[in-house]
């Protein structure tokens, strides 16, 4: 073949051939492949060492420790919100996983998701390490050197301290407080809560002389009226109320009787959209609603009536339904708005509740912030010396805080008590860093007659030292706070009790338990009628804001952390943001579409979300957002509206006239369920309880129809041992995702970041499946956990080309990573999409390095403390799915087998069973006739997800009812 | 055909010189030795070094220090305290108890061994600077498998020099020869990759030496100490339990003194305790981190008896990994054992149907893998 040259000088055909002639066999490349080669065989073979593992044991042993066993502790969690009474498991000297509390009467052995997922603030990377001065790093004897002279001063010059903090319901610290008063008198201490609960406790003291929040008993109540409380996912104690809740929402088919729930509400909450029957209204209705229901309570039962608007809302059905069950009824209201809350407290003493659904014995005490004080200390902030934030952070979450910065330059006295960087210790002179809950030692008083204990379940991690420690040692007390606590235990609550004990052996017993449960006499307080004064505004014709606390971050006080963020949006389904949820019928008219930022008010840019269900003129936005200061997984994470809240003397949190304006911006929401539709399929049956009542199996009549059609050429498993099994009642399930938090973090689920939820690349184990049904102005909703089912069947185990997922003699569908080649047939065939795949290294479980995916640096050494190390962490390229905690099976069997004992029912729990508030979820072994789980599966109401698929699945489902008497 | 032969050979010659420059990668240990004579004073620490090694006769020539004492690192075990161990013990001593110590020792073990030494306090302060030299730098590394590196060298060598006669030189007219050559170094060089990487997880024979030189021999053996005393939670917890080290003082707050090692090594322990320090022991068994092992379960619940995996523990001084902890070797015993049944209530009223056989003499045994002992995730997960 010719050739061709390409230019005239050089590179013909005839020089090239000379060339080849003078060409050395080892020209430069040839050299530098052979000493690359040779380089490269060194090195293997050197790096081919074993490499020599160390073996630690102690130097001498406590007695009460196995290395490689858990024990537990009772602790407390309050983190000025929510109180739950908690197990800590501690491993080889690591605090790893929260449970619940079985002995406390609050939490009932449940959690909830922020309680879970606090165990991770432990290992904050980005804590305080050390006290800090004008932040500059310091050391505790510098800082509290300068700090008492400081204090002297002021004290001297008679000039005035502030500490502020939120609600204290620790008696011991209260002391500390009293003691640091003592030695500087002129100190005032501010509460300020910042989900504020002012009205009800104003509200109360006008009515009832007693500034409380009362025992609300939701089991004892048979129609629930809930305005704009979300009692379920955030309001107050919403643990205890879920785990009260259920009792009268789980049905069976010898117990067909359930409560009712009607929800009347503006934005669609997690409580909304569990009710049988929900209400929407515009926020500025609320009240004028409540008037009216009053009135027509009154007018019923012959009392006076109070002036009101008129209302759209049908409140004759609904108070005809409430007097009806006088004395069996409750209706409680979130809004920070004294006047309404009379009017509940009104309506309530009306139907004579009080007494009976609602108490004042055990009354909460959780909540006792006053937005009166604040607002006159912020706005004398001036006349201050020297404040002190405990464990508070007020630029964040209190709405003035343009003004506390201000006032905060001119103040040499400003102290911050946090453990973690926030925007308030951003500001101040002293940083004193305080310990997480689980380094250190605490009391509380969630409510009255209840007392709790937190004790450490781990050395400080950090140069860190707790608030209490502080004020002692400011105060000039020179006593640790554990003898600080013991001696007021003494003084005050063993004095309190029969005292069987001597005080040592009841000390210790209340350690061990956690918990101490004081009876009390009843003793109810009379109403006073009050509500000559209230006037009724009238409801407003704009746009209007709700803003809300996050099921997921709460206040935000943990928005840093990512297991938290990373949890669905129990209504909406995104993670990783807030939005502004919008009326369909807004939508339309905005021409908005989900996804479209709009500017509210001119100051806040925020994506909207199209919600069904929510109030036509009413935008909701979720709070605890937004933060500026916080560690890679909190910051600048969706819109803080904090900011929007007037402060006042009841902080509201419903706004009215508001703007907003449709901007070009577009921001796309990492949503883990994208498609809303069961297509036509009933993978969620329900029924409602008239038809239940007539026949148990309504809702449910496919079931049998399809166990017939079984027919199958495949040999079926037969179950000599253990057939394990799962029930889940979708009546009792609330979608709180306490479940999923759990999930997470006993088995080690990975944290993908945004981005690769956005890509539907999220680990979760189970998710909580939500469906809209009916009108999308006012829609139904369903909720649906789905986990691995286990089938017996399994589509996945017959294409595994590896043999790497297959069916354990238990009836379990194992899984086993390392045989895993990442074929991902078995996620392509599994009809419940269950399989999780890891797209990049989530865990730095790989040996290269290079795969490694950890936005939000939960490798590094301290976070990974909180690796669960009897479950694998799974590297790049496999599967994963929920494995029935497998880990939790095996250590109760062999915990049977060495106390030569069967299992009973109830010892394996597997985590979303154990911290579910709802009693939803229930585990057993179907071998075993006395089971609960067994039980279950013979209930009417049981089915199975796609059953006409025949993979006979090892988790069945029970129908929802619903008590509603429509279609 | 000379030229091509010149070729060839200057092509080997580049080759090994690659290698060359790339060995001191492996092998930088071998500076320690010049560095050690250059300190202060050479002459002297010559003197020294000699009579360390009983190269200059003081007296008695049938002993001479590194007869016991190692001055390298090395794979067998050796009773004596090493070199760089005796110079760390004697950095508080002054010259005069250094002496003291080595020619009237108090106990037995070492007043036998050095019964027969005569030297003077001048050669005495001699021998001690040598050996504090070690005090700096140790041991060195312990010398890899100079033989089978040798070999895999060798084997790449052949290879490289078949390839390049393949392609460049071509002296072989015979070309089948090549690809004979290239199989065989091909096969051994992936074999010895094979086994070098394998054992990267499991070593079957690993026997590292420990900080301390404990020997299960003389406890287990010779002083008939039960596994489970110091091993005390292998029956009830997943791990068996290193004994922490004032389980060591519950016999060695009075047992001072050794068969075979003197005062020296259980003064080791005394010096732990009274500083507060944990003994770093190297581990020995470990299993990859996606296996999960319970010891409860094995010892416990299946009364296997602790050399079943871990060997005849009791006539090991130095501790050995005995079995290759395979998932292999793992499975086939639980192919073949047979289950505990009868008298585990747990067993017979969770299997019951099993148990009516078993009653009926239908059945006389279960293996582990017939009560589910292959499923995957008994030990994975």
């Amino acid at each position: 073949m010719t050739k061709y040259w390409k230019s005239l000088d050089g590179n013909s055909i005839q020089k090239k051939e000379d060339k080849k002639e003078t060409k050395s066999p080892t020209n430069r490349r040839d050299f530098l492949k052979m000493f690359g080669f040779g380089l490269a065989s060194t090195f293997v073979l050197s790096r081919c060492e074993n490499a020599a593992h160390k073996a630690i044991p102690y130097l001498i042993k406590p007695e009460e420790i196995t290395p490689s066993m858990a024990n537990y502790y009772a602790s407390s969690f309050f983190d000025g919100d929510k109180f739950n009474s908690i197990l800590v498991k501690v491993l080889d000297g690591r605090p790893i996983k929260i449970e619940g509390n079985d002995l406390s009467t609050i939490s009932q052995g449940a959690t909830n998701s922020i309680t879970q997922a606090s165990i991770l603030s432990l290992y904050d990377d980005t804590r305080y390490r050390k006290p800090k001065i004008n932040g500059v790093d310091s050391n505790w004897l510098a800082v509290d050197d300068q700090i008492i002279h400081q204090l002297k001063k002021i004290k001297e010059e008679k000039d005035k301290i502030a500490i502020v903090s939120p609600t204290i319901i620790s008696p011991s610290t209260q002391k500390v407080i009293a003691n640091f008063k003592k030695q500087y008198p002129n100190t005032d201490h501010i509460v300020y809560d910042s989900i504020s609960a002012s009205a009800i406790l104003d509200a109360n003291k006008e009515s009832f002389g007693k500034r409380v929040v009362p025992n609300y008993q939701f089991d004892k109540a048979h129609v629930i009226v809930g305005i704009n409380a979300d009692f379920l996912g955030t309001w107050l104690s919403p643990v205890e109320y879920t785990k009260q809740y259920v009792q009268n929402r789980k049905v069976s088919d010898d117990n067909r009787k359930m409560s009712r729930h009607i929800q009347i509400e503006s934005g669609m909450s997690l409580t909304g959209s569990n009710a049988d029957e929900r209400i929407i209204i515009n926020s500025s209705e609320e009240q004028n609603v409540v008037a009216n229901l009053y009135n027509y309570i009154a007018k019923k039962l012959g009392k006076e009536k109070i002036s009101a608007h008129s209302t759209q809302v049908n409140v004759q059905k609904l108070g005809d339904e409430l007097i009806q069950n006088k004395g069996k009824s409750l209706i409680v209201c979130g809004t920070n708005n004294k006047e309404t809350q009379l009017l509940i407290n009104g309506i309530n003493q009306l139907l004579n509740n009080y007494g009976k659904t609602i108490s004042f014995t055990h009354s909460l005490l959780i909540k006792q912030g006053n937005d009166k004080q604040m607002l006159d200390f912020v706005n004398n902030l001036e006349s201050y010396k020297g404040v002190i934030f405990y464990d508070c952070n007020p630029i964040y979450d209190y709405s003035a805080n343009k003004k506390i910065e201000k006032a905060l330059k001119n103040i040499d006295l400003s102290i911050s008590l946090s453990t973690i960087p926030d925007e308030t210790s951003e500001l101040v002179n002293f940083v004193c860093p305080a310990n997480n809950y689980l380094e250190s030692w605490n009391d509380f008083n969630p409510k009255k007659g209840i007392y709790t204990i937190a004790q450490p379940c781990i050395q400080p991690i950090f140069d860190t030292r707790q608030e209490q420690e502080s004020l002692l040692k400011w105060a000039g007390i020179d006593k640790s706070y554990y003898n600080y606590i013991k001696d007021v235990w003494q003084a005050d609550i063993y004095s309190k009790t029969n005292r069987i004990f001597d005080f040592g052996n009841f000390w210790n017993k209340s350690l061990q338990d956690g918990i101490l449960e004081l009876e009390l006499k009843q003793a109810e307080p009379k109403y006073k009628y009050t509500l000559e004064s209230v006037k009724i505004a009238k409801p407003k014709p704009d746009l209007e804001l709700q803003l809300y606390e996050s099921v997921n971050v709460g206040s935000g006080k943990f928005a840093n952390n990512p297991w938290l963020q990373e949890l669905p949006d129990p209504v909406s389904k995104v993670t990783w943001d807030n939005y502004a949820a919008v009326s369909v019928a807004l939508a339309n008219e905005k021409n908005l579409k989900t996804g479209d930022v709009i500017k509210i008010n001119n100051t806040i840019e925020i994506p909207v979300l199209v919600q069904p269900g929510q109030a036509k003129r009413t935008i909701s936005i979720a709070l605890g957002y937004g933060r500026t200061v916080a560690g890679k997984s909190g910051k600048d994470i969706g819109a803080d509206v904090y900011q929007l809240i007037k402060s006042s003397d009841y902080r509201p949190y419903q706004l009215s006239n508001i703007t907003i304006e449709k901007t070009l911006g577009f921001r796309e929401f990492a949503t883990t369920q994208m498609h809303d539709s069961m297509e036509g399929r009933d993978i969620v049956r329900e029924t409602t309880l008239d038809k239940y009542d007539v026949n148990p199996e309504s809702g449910n009549e496919r079931h049998k129809e399809i166990e017939k059609l079984h027919q199958t050429l495949y040999k079926e498993y037969e179950y000599n041992g253990h057939h394990w099994a799962m029930a889940v009642d979708l009546n009792a399930c609330t979608g709180c995702n306490t479940c999923v938090a759990a999930c997470s973090i006993e088995n080690n689920v990975p944290i993908v970041g945004k981005d690769e939820v956005l890509k539907a690349h999220e680990m979760h184990w189970m998710r909580i499946d939500r469906y809209y049904a009916g009108d999308p102005e006012n829609p139904e909703v369903v909720r649906q956990p789905v986990m691995c089912q286990h089938c017996d069947n399994a589509p996945c185990e017959n294409v595994c080309p590896v043999g790497a997922t297959n069916h354990s003699s238990e009836g379990i569908n194992q899984m086993a990573y390392n045989r895993c080649i990442g074929t991902r047939y078995c996620n392509n065939n599994c009809p419940y999409k269950v399989r999780r795949f890891n797209w990049l290294d989530y865990n730095k479980a790989d040996a290269l390095g290079n795969n490694l995916h950890d936005p939000h640096g939960l490798t590094e050494n301290l976070p990974r403390m909180v690796l669960n190390p009897d479950v694998t962490t799974r590297a790049k390229g496999v599967i994963e799915k929920c494995s029935f905690c497998i880990q939790r099976i095996q250590e109760k069997k062999l915990k049977a087998k060495l106390e030569n004992r069967t299992l009973q029912d109830g010892d394996i729990k597997t985590a979303c069973q154990q911290a579910c508030p709802a009693n939803a979820i229930v585990f057993g072994d179907l071998n075993d006739k006395n089971s609960e789980v067994y039980k279950l599966f013979k209930q009417q109401r049981r089915y199975h997800l796609l059953e006409e698929l025949h993979t006979l699945p090892s988790v069945g489902y029970l129908t929802k009812v619903r008590n509603n008497k429509k279609s | 055909m000379n030229r091509d032969i010149l070729k060839f050979f200057k092509a080997i010659v580049i080759f090994n010189l690659t290698l060359i420059f790339s060995l001191p990668i492996l092998a930088n240990s071998d500076e320690n030795t010049n560095h050690r004579l250059d300190k202060t004073n050479p002459e002297k620490l010559k003197i020294g070094k000699r009579l360390f090694y009983g190269l200059i006769i003081t007296g008695d020539n049938t002993v001479n220090c590194a007869s016991c004492h190692n001055t390298e690192a090395i794979d067998t075990f050796n009773w004596n305290p090493s070199v760089y161990e005796l110079a760390l013990s004697a950095e508080s001593m002054d010259s005069a108890t250094f002496a003291n110590t080595l020619l009237n020792p108090v106990t037995q073990k070492i007043s036998e061994a050095h019964k027969n030494i005569q030297m003077s306090p001048e050669q005495i302060i001699l021998v001690r600077n040598y050996i504090d030299t070690f005090k700096e730098l140790g041991l060195g590394e312990p010398k890899m498998l100079v033989t089978r590196l040798a070999f895999f060298i060798l084997l790449i060598l052949i290879l490289g020099a078949a390839f390049l006669d393949l392609t460049y030189t071509k002296i072989i007219k015979f070309k089948p020869l090549h690809g004979i050559i290239i199989l065989v170094a091909l096969s051994f060089i992936f074999k010895i990759l094979y086994e070098e990487a394998a054992a990267l997880g499991r070593a079957e024979g690993y026997a590292p030496l420990q900080p301390i030189k404990f020997s299960h021999k003389v406890h287990a053996q010779d002083n008939k100490i039960d596994c489970m005393y110091c091993h005390h939670t292998a029956e009830d917890a997943k791990s068996a339990g290193i004994p922490s080290t004032n389980v060591c003082m519950n016999c060695h707050e009075l047992v001072r003194e050794g068969t075979h090692s003197g005062r020296f090594e259980i003064q080791k322990i005394l010096t732990h305790m009274e500083q507060g320090e944990a003994v770093d022991w190297i581990r020995i068994h470990k299993l990859p981190d996606h296996v999960y092992f319970n010891h409860a379960q094995h010892a416990g619940v299946g009364d296997l008896d602790c050399s079943e995996c871990h060997g005849i523990v009791e006539d090991m001084h130095l501790l050995k990994q005995e079995e290759d902890l395979s998932m292999g070797w793992c499975l086939e015993c639980h192919r073949t054992r047979k289950v505990n049944f009868l008298g585990n209530e747990y067993y017979e009223k969770t299997f019951e149907e099993y148990h009516a056989q078993f009653k009926n003499s239908e059945l006389d045994s279960l293996t582990v893998a017939q009560m589910g002992g292959e499923n995957c995730m008994k030990c994975h997960y």
